[in-house]
């Protein structure tokens, strides 16, 4: 209650359980210790293995309404893997899937246990750090399976063919910076639509206690607020599931590119 | 909302000190423990759903598939199978019928030559009796006939002896008769 608005106060990295700082030669120290965004992920990662646990446990033939959810989610990241990568698209389904769920399961976190005021609904999506570390993991695994897949041809990819070899010199830079770009580009929005979200949300909700604070004139004003509260939560529901499902699309045309090299 | 001294007062000093905040997201000393931390969970979160989980619903999924496409395939060749029994009744059925006819014609046929011989041997039979009994009746009328010239004599004489008086002789009555 330090300061009656400061929407940023929610994104504040709390240590929640200290542990030793390693020392990593090279980098310098490492701390540990579990904060509020790393209990989120950890409580993200659970819900997941539990929900699936538990989604998945009878396998019915006809399914109940848990495992019907499972099965809905499942089928959503397999149909953009079979109808981005193709006929080879099964094979990146888990990594895909382990990106949707994760990403999902943070962004709702943050919707849904906001309430609770503590590491609950702590939206770790909303931490750059976070972000970044998924958008890298995305291009580092596009690289490995571009190498696996093509070997020393996977510099193909920047340099498309079909076009008089003076634009090489043009085109061949533009590809480098947009494929070195996409991790960013990845990480950005994903922060962007978390944090703006989030932000606006908290505005918002202040400005309703605060008007209401005020003269009666001010009311109608705190009224409005809160219809646009109300409307901006909803709103952020779908866009937390809307960024999920854009990371995984993302990630898969990025693999598709790298898969199908000789198509590109 | 103090629930941690420690933890609380070393972290959120830092914007405070810098009065106009700036994001907490670039509080870049979070970042390393972020960073590993997420790698991690993410490692075990992908070995679990990967080598565990989405096998489950997946298998799931195709036994359902699998199911269905059977359940089709039995039913579709028990379509079948109920088509060629169906074909195979009707054949049946228009044999039979063909049968049916046929020995109702044939019953037909017996039965109708057996009522022309009878009714042949009926129409022979009375065409005999009607040739009989026209016979008779000539052979009656032609009897009459020869009555009627002996009648007519008898009554000549009668009607003379009563107007004359006196019998005529038969040779007289003859004479006059002719």
């Amino acid at each position: 209650m330090a300061t009656p608005i400061d929407p940023m106060h929610q994104f504040l990295i709390k240590k929640i359980v200290e542990l030793p700082t390693v020392t990593v030669p090279g980098l310098g120290a490492l701390d540990l210790s579990i904060t509020n965004s790393i209990a989120a992920m950890l409580l993200a990662a659970t819900l997941i293995i539990v929900f699936y646990g538990f989604a998945s446990a009878k396998a019915a033939v006809i399914p109940g309404r848990l495992q019907t959810v499972g099965e809905l989610l499942y089928g959503l990241v397999d149909g953009l893997t079979s109808s981005i990568i193709g006929h080879d698209g099964k094979k990146y389904l888990p990594f895909v899937f382990t990106l949707f769920a994760f990403v999902l399961f943070c962004n709702l976190q943050g919707m849904l246990f906001g309430w609770t005021g503590n590491f609950l609904g702590f939206t770790a999506t909303s931490q750059l750090a976070v972000t970044l570390t998924l958008g890298m993991l995305v291009i580092l695994t596009v690289i490995a399976v571009g190498f696996a897949k093509n070997g020393l041809k996977f510099f193909k990819l920047f340099a498309p063919s079909g076009v008089p070899w003076p634009l090489y010199f043009l085109l061949v830079p533009i590809e480098i910076i947009s494929f070195l770009i996409r991790p960013v580009t990845l990480a950005l929005r994903l922060f962007g639509n978390m944090l703006g979200g989030h932000v606006v949300l908290k505005i918002f909700a202040t400005f309703v206690s605060i008007l209401l604070a005020m003269a009666p004139a001010y009311w109608l004003v705190g009224v409005l607020s809160l219809t646009s509260v109300v409307a901006l939560t909803a709103l952020e529901f779908m866009v937390a599931f809307l960024q999920a499902f854009v990371f995984a699309v993302l990630t898969c045309v990025y693999l598709n590119d790298v898969v199908h090299l000789d198509s590109h | 909302m103090a629930t941690e001294p420690h933890g609380t007062v070393e972290t959120t000093g830092a914007p405070a000190a810098h009065d106009s905040g700036g994001l907490p997201q670039l509080q870049f000393e979070h970042w390393g423990g972020q960073i590993v931390w997420l790698l991690l969970i993410f490692a075990v979160l992908f070995a679990v759903l990967s080598k565990v989980l989405l096998p489950r619903v997946s298998g799931a999924i195709e036994t359902r598939g699998a199911k269905i496409a059977g359940d089709i395939a039995d039913a579709r060749r028990l379509k079948d199978e109920a088509e060629v029994q169906a074909r195979a009744a009707a054949a049946e059925v228009a044999e039979a019928r063909a049968k049916a006819q046929k020995t109702a014609a044939d019953a037909k046929a017996v039965a109708s030559a057996a009522a022309t011989e009878r009714q042949a041997t009926e129409e022979a039979a009375l065409a005999e009796k009607l040739a009989a009994a026209e016979a008779r009746i000539q052979v009656a009328r032609d009897e009459a006939m020869g009555h009627v010239r002996a009648v007519a004599s008898e009554t000549a004489g009668a009607i003379v002896q009563k107007l004359t008086g006196k019998a005529a002789t038969a040779a007289e009555l003859k004479a006059s008769l002719v």
